[in-house]
């Protein structure tokens, strides 16, 4: 197994970042589609394997038609839903029909543009499948989160109006539709992200080389599980924690004191006016950020692993994700603190040290090689309808 | 010498390879294991330079040779113009660099600070009147199916007001094409605890809640309210929020719509701020508004500072609570940090303010310089 390595710098990316900016403001937004070639060339060339890079061929002019019609689309959007808050919604519901669509355009246009060694990728999953992961799934997976509340809409007034009580029945009911619906919830879950990638990856070849990964549901429902349980278990710690330091500092009497004379502003004021009380709101906010990156750096990293150990190209070379959950979570966080510290200008060395973590952590079997590997003739675009779909230009996939 | 590799059209398989180039621009590529190829350097396509990333060289036959020579190929295509070398100019030079950075600080600060109410102004002001009733056409007939009951305050008592507000406060404005039209309805609580609040509807309507007109004291009180939000309904406010947050919108989007997720929270605190500081300077604005018009009408202004001085004491503690100025004074006394969050300025201030306008009634000033 080779790792891939990443030759970007914070500062040589800071000045393309800065003159896109620039030029993107000179222009009015006119200059951003070739804004955004630069930025991804830049990221995709610094990506290497044993000396050969990746390689993003799409050029501005290419990304402008479809920039202009998002732009046209989202002023469009964002007036209508202000003035004309009904039609503002119908033109998202038709965007949403629309999305997968959208995004299996971006995806083949996406790949088509990227080569690595000199061999272009290529899309050719089915629209069908766009349709089934990006609209009738997703929706699926909010129906089954939603069950258990609908359910219990339609069953508990069932019970009530009866006048009997909830009795035994009534809880063994509720209890099997608790359970039952947080089941289903993860299942749905799991399965969704099955079906993504896998659609994803299935549907992406490399040259001649086709990728395949064969993914289960039980991985996926397994790490979200313990993902839920590290959260809220961190969370309770982290809860019991705030209120023994607040009984500790004596807050807490101040607390329940103003608690049960909340009819009195004096009180209100006064606790406010208290400085402590501010830096316990700050600690519990900070700590809810922690927790909910840590949870989400840990299903990211072991979601990864998994489907990376479970996808290969051409059914011999493999590859492997050695990115880990504290790694993760470490960049993430000092990410955000230096966003916050430099009010947004460690932009560039953020997205350097971020796109780093994950492709140094990308591992692929380079023992067969790439040399047999070939660009095939694509498809040219042909008709405005594919230019338009292809420069929509939306990111999606998991990247590498 | 220029050292790199050279892949046949569309193959992934790299051969070592050296490009050696002639003054009379020709060039000959020797290529390991391969027959060595020439020709003109003219003929060459060769992609744009972008920090260190490896250059490519494209021959007529699609093959490609491949080097990390950057400067090398620079000076080699430097006469033949083949790159639009102005962008990597701009980019590999730290003086533009921080040029554009001090640039793009100026024109961000000034788009918010100048540019976005400025255009709000002149857009919210340019559009016709109708505009107005558009946006508000729904908004009390919403209002009443979800917040709104009918008023219990006596008929009587609402035909005077009625009547005192279209003789006595409306003729104030001098625009007469807005329709200001005065409507009362009860606003309370899940517990039944009413409300005191007043509205202003972008159409002209203003609706007063019974709580309110139970809690004020003579018609000075009412009449003042009533003033400012004929200021926000005058001054377009309602209409200046919505073009400043479709623009805002549409910025913050267009700008970091490539962000990763963890600027986010920075971004939606950032145009928080942006919004809530407009909305104190509309307040701010519509108080104003009343103070003159109160002036005008020669009105003493002391009855918004002790309307508001009730309302707000009402909102703390839920119930109409006898006044106590002195202590909630001290209380407030130093700005806190969510102040900086609030959609309207500290009551304390605007008390102030009005007694300021107090002062100069009290010398039969007709104007009155504003802090």
């Amino acid at each position: 197994m080779q790792a891939f390595n990443f030759e970007g710098q914070g500062f040589e990316y800071f000045k393309i970042w800065i003159v896109n900016i620039l030029l993107t403001i000179v222009t009015i937004g006119l200059y951003y589609p070739w804004a955004k070639v630069r930025t991804n060339r830049y990221f995709y060339a610094n990506s290497m394997l044993e000396n050969k890079n990746f390689e993003y061929h799409a050029t501005g002019k290419q990304l402008f038609i479809g920039y202009l019609i998002a732009m046209v689309l989202l002023i469009a959007y964002t007036l209508l839903s202000e003035f004309f808050p009904l039609v503002g919604l119908a033109l998202i519901l038709v965007l949403f029909a629309a999305l997968p669509w959208i995004i299996w355009r971006s995806l083949k246009f996406n790949m088509r543009v990227t080569s690595f060694s000199n061999v272009h990728f290529a899309f050719d999953g089915k629209l069908g499948g766009a349709y089934f992961v990006y609209l009738i799934l997703p929706i699926l997976v909010f129906l089954s989160i939603y069950a258990l509340p609908i359910a219990a809409a339609v069953i508990v007034p069932m019970f009530s109006e009866s006048g009997s009580g909830m009795g035994v029945i009534g809880g063994v009911l509720v209890f099997a539709l608790v359970t039952g619906s947080i089941v289903l919830a993860f299942y749905m879950f799991g399965f969704l992200k099955k079906k993504t990638n896998e659609y994803f990856i299935n549907g992406t070849r490399y040259g001649q080389g086709q990728f395949s990964a064969k993914l289960a549901v039980g991985p996926f429902v397994i790490i979200s599980l313990k993902a839920v349980g590290l959260f809220l278990l961190m969370m309770i710690a982290y809860v019991v924690v705030i209120a023994l330091l607040s009984f500790g500092s004596g807050l807490s009497s101040e607390l329940l004191g103003a608690a049960s004379n909340l009819e009195n502003p004096e009180a209100i004021s006064a606790l406010f006016a208290n400085k402590m009380v501010l830096v316990m709101i700050i600690l519990l906010y900070l700590g809810f950020i922690l927790v909910g990156v840590a949870a989400f750096a840990y299903s990211t990293a072991r979601q990864r692993a998994y489907i990376y150990d479970n996808t290969k190209l051409d059914n011999k070379i493999d590859f492997a994700s050695t990115l880990g959950a504290g790694r993760l979570m470490r960049i993430m966080v000092s990410n955000l603190l230096l966003i916050i510290i430099t009010l947004g200008l460690a932009t560039p060395w953020v997205k350097v040290r971020i796109a780093r973590l994950y492709i140094e952590n990308t591992q692929v079997d380079t023992s067969i090689g790439f040399d047999e590997y070939l660009t095939q003739r694509q498809q040219e675009q042909s008709s405005l309808g594919e230019q338009i779909g292809d420069a929509f230009d939306v990111d999606v996939g998991i990247g590498i | 010498m220029i050292a790199g590799e050279w892949y046949d059209n569309g193959s992934a398989a790299a051969q070592e390879a050296a490009l050696q180039t002639n003054p009379d621009s020709s060039y000959i590529l020797q290529i390991s294991g391969q027959q060595a190829r020439s020709g003109n350097i003219s003929d060459l396509q060769v992609s744009e330079r972008l920090g260190n990333v490896p250059r490519k060289l494209t021959f007529e036959d699609g093959s490609v040779f491949s080097t990390r020579e950057n400067d090398a190929i620079d000076e080699l295509f430097k006469s033949h113009n083949k790159t639009s070398s102005f962008v990597h100019a701009l980019e590999s030079k730290v003086r533009f660099a921080l040029l554009a950075l001090l640039v793009t600080v100026a024109v961000v600060f000034a788009f918010f600070k100048w540019g976005l109410p400025a255009a709000s102004h002149g857009i919210a002001n340019a559009l016709p009147q109708k505009t107005n009733q558009i946006i508000g056409a729904n908004s009390l007939k919403f209002l009443d199916e979800f917040f709104f009951k009918e008023s219990k305050i006596a008929v009587e008592l609402q035909r005077e007001i009625k009547e005192h507000f279209i003789k006595n406060v409306r003729p104030l404005e001098k625009d007469q094409t807005i329709k200001f039209t005065l409507h009362f309805r009860d606003w309370s609580t899940e517990e039944g605890q009413g409300i005191a609040n007043a509205l202003a509807l972008p159409s002209g309507d203003i609706i007063v809640t019974d709580e309110f007109i139970r809690l004020s004291k003579n018609q000075n009180e009412i009449d003042s309210v009533l003033l400012h939000e004929m200021g926000h309904i005058t001054n377009r406010h309602s209409l200046k929020l919505l073009v400043q947050s479709s623009i805002v919108t549409i910025v913050i989007l267009m700008t970091v719509g490539d962000v990763s997720a963890v600027a986010d929270l920075g971004v939606g605190l950032g145009s928080l701020l942006i919004t809530t500081s407009y909305l104190r300077e509309f307040e701010s604005e519509a108080d104003q508004y009343a103070f003159d018009h109160m002036l005008h009408a020669n009105m003493d202004p002391i009855a918004f500072a002790s309307i508001m001085d009730r309302l707000s004491s009402n909102q703390l503690s839920g119930e109409n609570k006898p006044d106590n100025e002195s202590e909630y004074k001290e209380s407030k006394d130093t700005p806190t940090i969510l102040d900086y969050l609030a959609s309207h300025p500290r009551t304390i201030d605007r008390i102030e303010q009005a007694k300021r306008y107090s002062e100069c009634f009290k010398q039969g000033l007709r104007v009155c310089e504003a802090k």
